[in-house]
């Protein structure tokens, strides 16, 4: 899922500025369950906010709302007429939820409350490790899947490095390392032999390097094509 | 305000199968308590969230108890 966290108050009132009226609202779908921006936590933030802006002498009057998801324009279009009354509009969603917000009312700021930092698993209850980058060229097939790419802070095709040792990453001793569990499970599969094929340099065209990506699927549009 | 005289307000979210019964018996048994706390039942305190004791804060208590 994505995965986000919380930026500090002092920050979020930093990037609010001198706006009197803002709508705090966050989003029913990733940032829910990982905590970071679903009703909850625009409950728990709006109501900090008024409390901290009321102390500080300059008080804010904080609304809430939540979509279901802030990355679509069917969830988010029912906001536009209650917009007109704020400042700012602080947006607990992602930063596709943000942006999304930006596109489809340009007139009104929103502004970021969350960090986007990751495509994490919940490996537990309260701990999010990264396990994919959407590097545009999925590797996993090849690596007994387990994805060097997120995994290895080096980001090697061909591992593990000199850095690893006793099965933890030299970047720091808390990250396994990704070559390490990759061997292990094939070997575990009998099949150490598959990982002696060298593999070429990663073609990082499909990912960042190519520029911001886009899928057209044609079969899918319901307009034609200009 | 004078320290001395300062009476914080206080409020209180008891669980009914506990906390609030014990309040129940308190007044039963013609105890005293003061006026500046207020108890509210909950079901389970349990079910009781952050937002609401910030929700408390805002509409003026001085502190919440959570008895459960």
């Amino acid at each position: 899922m994505i995965v986000g966290e919380q930026k500090s108050l002092e920050e979020i009132l930093g990037l609010l500025g001198d706006a009197k009226k803002v709508l705090v609202a966050g989003c029913g779908t990733c940032v829910t369950v990982c905590f970071a921006g679903g009703e909850k936590e625009v409950g728990i933030l709006s109501s900090a906010l008024r409390m901290k802006s009321e102390l500080d002498g300059h008080p804010i009057a904080v609304d809430e709302v939540t979509v279901q998801r802030q990355c679509e324009w069917e969830y988010i279009d029912p906001l536009k007429e209650r917009l007109a009354e704020y400042d700012v509009v602080l947006s607990l969603a992602c930063g596709i939820g943000v942006q999304a917000m930006n596109e489809r009312f340009p007139n009104i700021i929103t502004l970021p409350g969350i960090n986007t930092t990751s495509l994490s698993l919940p490996v537990e209850q309260g701990v999010w490790e990264e396990r994919c980058q959407a590097c545009g060229d999925c590797v996993l097939g090849i690596t007994f899947g387990i994805c060097p790419i997120a995994r290895c802070s080096k980001q090697l095709m061909n591992g593990p490095c000199g850095g690893s040792q006793n099965g933890v990453c030299e970047v720091d001793p808390s990250i396994p390392c990704a070559w390490q569990l990759i061997w292990d499970r094939a070997n575990m599969f009998g099949q150490m032999e598959r990982l002696l094929e060298v593999q070429p340099p990663k073609n990082w065209g499909q990912s960042r390097d190519g520029g911001p990506r886009k899928i057209v699927r044609e079969d899918l549009r319901l307009t034609e094509r200009e | 305000m004078d320290s001395s005289t300062f009476e914080p307000k206080i409020l209180a979210l008891c669980c009914r199968h506990c906390a609030y019964a014990a309040a129940d018996l308190a007044g039963a048994m013609r105890i005293r308590y003061p006026t500046s706390i207020r108890i509210v039942e909950v079901p389970c305190t349990g079910r009781v969230e952050a937002v609401e004791l910030l929700h408390a804060f805002e509409e003026g208590v001085d502190g919440v108890m959570v008895a459960g």
